[in-house]
């Protein structure tokens, strides 16, 4: 009896403590939580996909800041000059600009970071490793970045280029593969902080969220900006919605399907904000050296057979392509665009030299990472269909893809392709896309290998002048238009819910800037924990 | 009986070297022809080719196969599971913060798959075609057929989304520290150290992912000790002891269930394992840091040498519970041991 009674008291205790736990718990400052896709590679000698940029951009510094037009500012460097002759970039440095450890922000942190990010080349190194030559400390304020060949667009990738902390960094150096530099620090700063950035690593749980403090000694003013900034890993859309409702995060990330959009904006105080200058601009890509798609007839029939008004129904907001490059980044008024047009298709159809014979070429369309682009790849495989071309739809995963199509022979057919322009850089876009070099790797299926357009595409990059380089982006895009080596489908906006009730978010405003992630800039934003809490009691 | 439970304790032993040797060399194998480039992978898309070649040649990626197997393998002696290709990290650090949650979670899971199955599997066996036995194979039925991700999308969604009473994701909330590692469980170490308060929110954090995990193996223990319990009460000790006056619930649960669980407590070895390494997808959904999300991270990261390592925990996980559940159904019910004797 005496035993039953305890057990019946040990049990009610436990569920009192479950019970008086069930109460909300305060949050004491006020602090922005943001649905991040995962991992965070916080470094960025390793991590340069949107959630690693997102991270980088509030801990770390670069040299330059961009504005709302996609204007270069002064930031860690006051001011600079370039050479005539365009080879030669110097920057001087801001004085008293302190590490989050305490360490003064030197030139030679800036020599180290670039150095140590070409070497490892991980990360957004592919940037650089093929314009500079050299990085050179002048003075303790003073750097020089001495460039292999003119590069227009140098300017424009720098607020990417983030500064590390050398001295920091060098004392926690591990044996590696860098030779007398070990492992460049790869493990330490894989979960440490090394920037000088408006936040400061506070907690970071790998497997489950960045933590970050508002830094109090920052060279410039955050007294508006939330006290913490927390990156949840966390992209599940149910949880998505139980978290935005019930006021645990405020911002999701940019890779939710539509329907949770739609589904995020009917909750009371919650909006969707869209703007097109970092979207996504989807296209097909066609590997022009497998056939049937070595004859351009058939990658043009494909083009006149696509629907492009339904593809532009499977992101709302959507426009459609004008090109391989963004129509707000190149405004071309003599850009040619398809439209779907079955006539037109078979008519290039029976100019092919594989008419009649189309199934012994069977072709593939593959997809990976979202149902988004599976949706894509439907579409154009039921789009073919109606001009008589047969498409299989196939899966991939990433380490799959950049397996395969490090060949010809293996490189699939055609790839529904998401690309953001992370930099308004037309030119190194180009490049990257359908230059030579860049065949073999994930950024081109194509195999274009075009030597034309390489003189072309290089000539752009060489020039300084930025109108000249538009223009002749405008030449080179329209020839890459004319060879059709891709289908340019949509541009899609770059899509957020967030918490608009009692979150000031520039972006959302129409202020967003033209930088892959800077829309993330926490020390931008502003939190009114009031207006929340008050929300909270609804 | 001690000498010869020593025995038996080197025995298993000796075989679990086998098979985890075997499985070493099995996983070694598969990692390793399995398609992507783990190089081009670690390093980036957009790495330098000469970057991705030197890493290729520090992973001995142009080696024979059974080469890379020496190196591997006697590294794994040195405690050396080689670095994260995708963390950068030590693959055994990882694992050692990761796998405490999932310990946790799947040990909670295991709690409430055990207690609530076998009583469900008594009740229903006592209650034979009642409505007891009736909502019990409801249970069983539900838990079987039902994914464990439906029911963590389907608990959120009511506790969560709509209800609001129960936190939708991690370990702990947000405001509260977590205790000093001990043990790496938060629910032991804030016991240990007299944190109620963290205990308290931690176990209600583990109510949801619990339940969502160990639904599947309420199902199974229910059925399978509805079938053991309902064979054994037909038995001459038990009409004896009901002839005595001994209270139902006394011979229900002490009595009965002891030679009733041989069967269930067999397959609860098997089932703990399963837990550990079917988690993810729970531990997706709740944002649960743990060893499976970590591991499934490794997949698709062709990161090979977190697979691997992963790998071989979980082999060595399935071994000890499988020998420590021998144990078990040989305490609880010595003549299997007498069995083996005579057939010997």
């Amino acid at each position: 009896m005496l035993n039953r009674k305890i057990k019946v008291l040990a049990i009610s205790l436990c569920l009192m403590g479950i019970l008086l736990s069930l109460t909300g718990l305060g949050i004491a400052g006020s602090i922005l939580r943001y649905a991040s896709p995962w991992p965070v590679k916080i470094d960025p000698g390793i991590g340069s996909d949107g959630q690693a940029l997102t991270a980088q951009v509030n801990l770390l510094d670069p040299l330059v800041f961009p504005d709302t037009k996609g204007n270069i500012v002064p930031h860690l460097a006051e001011s600079w000059d370039v050479s005539p002759d365009g080879l030669t970039y110097t920057f001087y440095l801001r004085p008293g600009v302190k590490f989050h450890d305490g360490r003064e922000l030197t030139a030679e942190d800036v020599k180290f970071s670039m150095d140590r990010l070409l070497t490892m080349g991980g990360g957004s190194a592919y940037r650089w490793s093929g314009c500079v030559q050299e990085t050179e400390v002048v003075d303790k304020y003073t750097v020089v970045f001495h460039l292999k060949t003119v590069y227009g667009p140098f300017f424009s990738t720098l607020p990417l280029f983030f500064i590390v902390n050398k001295g920091l960094i060098m004392e926690n150096i591990k044996s590696g593969e860098y030779g007398e530099m070990g492992d460049y620090g790869k493990a330490y700063v894989s979960i440490n902080d090394v920037g000088s950035g408006p936040y400061i690593i506070k907690n970071y749980q790998t497997g489950e969220y960045l933590l970050m403090e508002k830094n109090p000694n920052y060279f410039l003013d955050v007294g508006t900006a939330p006290d913490e900034f927390k990156m949840v890993g966390s992209n599940q859309p149910v949880l998505v919605k139980t978290l935005m409702k019930n006021r645990e995060i405020e911002m999701n990330s940019k890779w939710g399907a539509p329907d949770l959009y739609e589904a995020l904006a009917k909750i009371e105080g919650v909006e969707i904000a869209k703007w097109q200058n970092t979207g996504f601009l989807y296209s097909y890509r066609m590997n022009t050296k497998k056939p049937p798609l070595d004859d351009i007839h058939v990658r043009k029939a494909l083009s006149w057979a696509l629907d492009y008004d339904a593809a532009m129904q499977l992101v709302p907001g959507s426009v459609q392509a004008i090109g391989p490059v963004p129509g707000h980044m190149l405004s071309d008024k003599n850009a040619f665009q398809y439209h779907r047009d079955l006539e037109k298709a078979k008519l290039e159809l029976k100019q092919s030299k594989y008419y009649g014979h189309f199934d012994e070429y069977p072709m593939e369309v593959i997809w990976d990472s979202s149902p988004v682009m599976e949706k894509y790849a439907m579409l154009l495989a039921s789009n073919a269909a109606d001009i008589g071309l047969n498409l299989n739809v196939g899966e991939t995963t990433w380490s799959l893809l950049c397996e395969t199509v490090s060949k010809i022979e293996t490189t699939p057919h055609i790839r529904i392709n998401p690309m953001a322009a992370e930099i308004p850089d037309p030119a190194g876009l180009l490049k990257q896309q359908y230059h030579s070099e860049t065949t073999g790797t994930f950024n081109q299926l194509e195999w274009l290998l075009d030597p034309v357009f390489d003189k072309m595409i290089e000539e752009t990059i060489a020039t300084l002048d930025e109108e000249e380089r538009l223009e002749k982006c405008r030449e080179a895009l329209r020839y890459i238009v004319d060879l059709a080596p891709s289908i340019f489908v949509v541009e899609c906006p770059e899509i957020h819910a967030y918490q608009a009730a009692y979150m000031d978010w520039p972006s959302a405003k129409g202020e967003s800037m033209p930088y892959v992630e800077y829309s993330n800039s926490v020390r931008l934003i502003k939190i009114d924990d009031e207006k929340r809490k008050e929300l909270l009691k609804k | 009986m001690r000498n010869k439970r020593v025995k038996l304790i080197i025995e298993r032993f000796f075989y679990s070297l086998l098979v985890l040797l075997g499985l070493s060399i099995l996983i070694f194998v598969m990692s390793r022809i399995m398609p992507g480039d783990s190089a081009r992978m670690a390093l980036g898309e957009s790495a330098p080719e000469e970057a991705v070649e030197n890493l290729r040649i520090t992973m001995h990626y142009y080696e024979p196969l059974y080469i890379q197997y020496f190196y591997w393998f006697k590294n794994i002696l040195h405690g050396d599971f080689g670095n994260s290709l995708v963390t950068n990290r030590p693959v055994l650090e990882d694992i050692v913060r990761n796998l405490p949650a999932t310990f946790e979670l799947a040990t909670f899971a295991f709690l409430f798959m055990s207690i609530a199955g076998i009583t469900v599997g008594v009740l229903s066996a006592r209650y034979k075609n009642t409505w007891v036995d009736n909502l019990g194979r409801i249970i069983s039925y539900f838990g079987v057929v039902t994914p464990s991700f439906v029911v963590a999308i389907m608990g959120m969604l009511v506790f969560c989304y709509l209800l609001n009473v129960l936190p939708a994701m991690g370990r702990l909330s947000p405001e509260l520290i977590v205790p000093p590692r001990i043990t790496g469980f938060i629910t032991i170490d804030a016991l240990i150290q007299s944190n109620f308060k963290v205990f308290f929110d931690a176990v209600k954090h583990l109510i949801l992912p619990t339940v969502s995990l160990g639904l599947l193996g309420v199902g199974t223990q229910a059925r399978i000790t509805r079938g053991s319990v309902y064979k054994n009460m037909k038995k001459d000790f038990i009409t004896a002891a009901v002839s005595y006056g001994i209270p139902e619930r006394v011979i229900l649960f002490r009595d009965l269930l002891r030679p009733s669980l041989a069967g269930p407590i067999s397959l609860i070895g098997l089932q703990f394992g399963s837990l550990m390494a079917n988690a993810f997808l729970v531990e997706l959904i709740f944002n649960w840091p743990g060893f499976a999300r970590y591991g499934m991270n490794a997949i698709l990261q062709n990161d090979l040498n977190a697979i691997s390592g992963i790998v071989l925990t979980m082999g060595v996980i399935f071994v000890l519970s499988n020998i420590i559940v021998d144990f078990i159904v040989n305490f609880l019910d010595p003549r299997i041991h007498l069995i083996k004797e005579r057939n010997e």
